[in-house]
């Protein structure tokens, strides 16, 4: 019985490997030549789309919200919006379709951020976690993309709103506002975007000053009884349409059911994702949160 | 017969080579196969298509064909080495160990996820080191039972440890949770530029111990009168294969499956054992089986990537109850 | 001329136990040397030790005049070929597969096989007797036919010396005979045999030279008809036992019983 010899076997396995080996070497990225195209720019945040639309310069594209795009500027509800999902953030290849220049992302896709820049892009990230940080990166944005005056202009009128926003606060009840509903959900922290929303309005949060490194944390419906809160916020993971439904099932759920919240019908379910990522909708997020949840607006 | 071994070993090739072809071609945006010819043969305007065809597509293509030959490789040097067709680099612990190092980064150094490719190659190889400390030392070392035991016992000390990670730190788990799950993702050639003396070490070792295992088919009494050691031809092929898992999963996560259900795939398509054929063979079908599930991944929700796990199982499964029915 | 094998005084310990206590052989080329003893008398261990599997604790082994403390792997592999008592009878291989295996000892790490190779892998399927099965597995070969094998496996390593464990305890009568005949032609080919039997009418028929152990030592060595006597198998065995040979067969006559009053002698 004889076999096929070795040698000649062995040699046509090796040759895919060679081909691929000298194509990788050959082909190594070469700095793409930069055209003098227009500054092409991608807002992947809600918070970085909005302020520039404001700021008067339209994003090449944007990412897409949770929540839909009812937090966007009018002006961009035409705007080519991109997919985000982890951990890239957009879809590369997408990405340099839009031969994007500069991009404004979020720490959420830092693992993006590094291929981006590869790509000879430039990568801002901007993502406001307190008032302040907004007040901040609006600014910074509009010296990113030349727009200096009118950004100042507009970063008055924003902390002039946000002050008559936070006016007259009587009322302080107690709040918790809930990630996702069923399960063990977890609490919004005081060093969270709602929990900062929470307390501009007057909210005394039920973790009190804890924090955590997410602004997040598990908690017990225990230390949810023993806290008994005034007002119950739900923010749920995806979007829902049967809102009185969900309220119902929280109210109905038995270790609340003492609850001074759900005693006075104050329990709600807020479906935009206002209170989990900053925009340049501060004051109205605000005076929404007072209105509607605390009812402590005259 | 060796027709038949031909045959297999040309069947996979071909795959490969058409795996490839698809994986360059398709993605989120189209780039038509003519133009995708002229940018890979340098004839093309640099333009966003160039970048997308060389920049993202090409070093994901290989950074797949890599992976899967490395992982194809690695299960078919552990079964010959353990003599335990279950066995996997699960078996002994790399996956655990990379899981951990990888996740230990993404949640306590999320800053410097540039690390995590060193991260899941040193506690791969880490959790490696303690198996084989534990399973060949001694006297009863180097016993199948016993390597076996001390990785599972490994593996899920290293799954633990990364469980509370992820339970301490829950914001970040969304990260984390797709390298566990296991995916390639385009980050250009940065992640290979760091793994790649890992995977050369890992494929030359392992060229040098095919014939050995070989030697271990027979027994460890027939290996010893041809001149060979068996307890070290073990620990040199778990060696072998360690590393390049670990290099596997520093680039691509935890991608369980490839490397248990590839060899066998290729053993019950050639009909041998002989690791002569089955290793190489595992390298091609690993290659193949990777590269088109990554494409697949890529394209079938575009432009949301989705996990490869599920796609490698859609395209290895089938085949491999086919083969396994036809065999009984 | 260099005895093939000279083994002088060879002690083993494992786990503390004396195996060994001092055993010794040697053998020509063109001889078949049969080891026999009663059960834990060391005979394994003993041609394990000669044949380097596990290092003697003392005493001297040369193979062709170079000590075996010198003969590492391969070298050792050219020079002797052992084929275990229970071989491994592993999946998906076949004859062919298991003889270049063998051969594969004389090959450096990524070398091909040449035509000469190729020619002593055929050469050696031929004279164990295993012409027109190369292409059957393993798994379905009978337990002669699997023996064989094993014996071509070992020719492959192009040996002058084969050691064989007990190479017959599993086969039936025919299947004996063809080892036995095929042990001898090797024999007469110029190789040197060493083989380990409990058969002792076996022993006396194909052996030149039979070594006896006992209690780890070696206690009596020369051609079967001298060594195999009544009185030594007593002593040995603890059994009346009486080889007779007649016409070029041998048997063995035992007293299994004690002779009751119904049997007269």
């Amino acid at each position: 019985m004889t076999f096929t010899s070795q040698p000649r076997y062995r040699a046509l396995l090796l040759v895919p490997f060679l081909l691929l080996l000298a194509m990788a070497i050959a082909f190594a990225p070469t700095a793409s030549a930069q055209s003098k195209a227009p500054n092409r720019i991608v807002a992947l945040t809600p918070f970085s789309a909005n302020t520039m639309a404001y700021l008067g310069v339209k994003p090449a594209a944007v990412g897409q919200t949770l929540g839909g795009d009812k937090r966007l500027a009018p002006v961009l509800r035409t705007s080519k919006v991109l997919k985000l999902s982890h951990p890239n953030g957009p879809n590369l290849e997408q990405l340099i379709n839009q031969r994007a220049q500069l991009v404004f992302t979020s720490s959420q896709w830092r693992k993006g951020t590094q291929s981006m820049r590869n790509l000879g892009m430039r990568v801002v990230e901007t993502e406001p976690r307190t008032i302040g940080q907004v007040y901040a990166q609006t600014r910074r944005i509009a010296e990113i993309i030349n727009r200096k005056a009118r950004g100042n202009r507009f970063l008055s009128q924003m902390k002039r709103e946000t002050r008559q926003a936070t006016a007259g606060i009587s009322k302080r009840p107690k709040v918790l506002l809930l990630l996702g509903v069923g399960q063990t959900p977890f609490t919004f922290l005081e060093n969270s975007w709602g929990g900062q929303i929470m307390k501009a309005a007057g909210g005394r949060m039920i973790t009190g000053g804890a924090t955590s490194s997410g602004g997040f944390a598990r908690i017990s419906d225990e230390e949810v009884l023993v806290a008994n809160p005034d007002v119950i916020v739900a923010v749920p993971h995806a979007n829902t349409r049967d809102i009185p439904k969900l309220i119902d099932f929280m109210k109905n759920n038995p270790a609340w059911e003492s609850t001074p919240a759900a005693r006075k019908d104050q329990i709600y379910v807020s479906t935009d994702n206002s209170m989990l990522q900053a925009g340049t909708d501060v004051a109205r997020t605000i005076r929404v949160v007072r209105k509607q949840y605390l009812r402590n607006w005259k | 017969m060796s027709i038949r071994r031909t045959a297999v070993t040309v069947t996979l090739l071909v795959a490969l080579v058409a795996a490839v072809v698809a994986s360059l071609s398709f993605g989120a945006v189209d780039v038509p196969f003519s133009n995708v010819i002229d940018i890979l043969l340098g004839r093309d305007t640099p333009g966003p298509q160039t970048q997308i065809v060389e920049v993202l597509r090409l070093p994901r293509t290989v950074e797949a064909l890599l992976v899967g030959a490395a992982l194809g490789v690695a299960g078919a040097l552990l079964q010959g080495a353990l003599a335990n067709p279950l066995a996997s680099p699960d078996v002994i612990g790399v996956t655990g160990g990379a899981g951990f190092g990888a996740v230990l980064i993404i949640i306590l150094y999320p800053d410097s996820i540039a690390l995590l490719p060193v991260g899941a190659l040193v506690f791969g190889l880490t959790a490696a080191a303690l198996v084989f400390f534990i399973g060949f030392a001694g006297s009863g070392g180097g016993g199948i039972g016993r390597v076996i035991l001390a990785g599972i016992a490994i593996a899920s000390l290293f799954g633990a440890g990364t469980a509370s990670l992820m339970a301490a730190y829950p914001d970040r788990v969304p990260s984390a949770i797709f390298f566990l799950v296991g995916g390639l993702t385009s980050t250009g050639w940065n992640t290979l530029d760091q793994v790649w003396p890992y995977l050369a070490v890992g494929f030359i070792v392992a060229a040098f111990m095919i014939r050995p295992l070989d030697r271990l088919l027979l027994g460890d009494d027939v290996a010893s009168s041809l001149g060979s050691k068996p307890r070290t031809i073990r620990l040199v092929a778990a060696f072998a294969a360690a590393v390049l898992a670990s290099a596997a999963a520093a680039i691509a996560g935890l991608l369980s499956f490839l490397g248990l259900v590839v060899p066998h795939v290729v053993r019950l398509a050639g009909g041998t054992n002989n690791h002569t054929f089955v290793v190489p063979v595992s390298a091609i079908g690993g290659a193949a089986l990777l590269v088109a599930a990554d494409t697949l991944a890529r394209v079938v929700r575009a432009p949301i990537e989705m996990p490869v796990g599920p796609f490698m199982v859609l395209l290895g499964v089938p085949l491999f109850l086919w083969l396994l029915r036809k065999a009984v | 001329m260099t005895p093939l094998l000279e083994a002088s005084g060879v002690e083993v310990t494992i786990g503390g136990t004396e195996i060994l206590r001092g055993a010794d052989l040697t053998l020509e080329a063109g001889e078949l040397v049969a080891v026999v003893g009663p059960n834990g008398a060391g005979k394994s261990t003993f041609a394990r030790a000669f044949c380097g599997l596990r290092r003697p604790d003392a005493g001297t082994v040369r193979w062709s005049g170079t000590d075996l403390a010198d003969l590492k792997g391969r070298k050792l592999a050219r020079l002797r070929a052992f084929v275990p008592q229970r071989a491994q009878v592993p999946n998906g291989v076949r004859v062919s597969d298991a003889v270049r295996i063998g051969r594969s000892a004389h090959l450096k790490p990524l070398q091909g096989f040449t035509a000469d190779d190729r020619e002593t892998i055929a050469n050696s399927i031929a004279r164990a007797g295993m012409v027109g099965f190369e292409d059957r597995m393993l798994s379905t070969l009978s337990g002669g036919e699997m023996q064989r094998v094993q014996i071509a496996v070992g020719l492959a390593q192009g040996a002058p010396v084969l050691v064989a464990d007990e190479p017959t305890a599993q086969l039936d009568l025919g299947a004996t005979a063809q080892v036995s005949k095929l042990l001898r032609r090797l024999v007469a080919d110029g190789l040197g045999v060493v083989l380990i039997v409990h058969d002792l009418a076996l022993a006396a028929a194909i052996a030149d030279r039979v070594v006896v152990m006992c209690d780890g030592r070696t206690i009596a060595t020369g051609p079967p008809s001298e060594v195999l006597q009544s009185q030594l198998i007593a002593d040995v065995w603890g059994v009346e036992a009486e080889l007779v040979r007649h016409q070029g067969r041998s048997g063995l006559h035992v007293e299994w019983l004690e002779p009751t009053r119904a049997e007269s002698s």
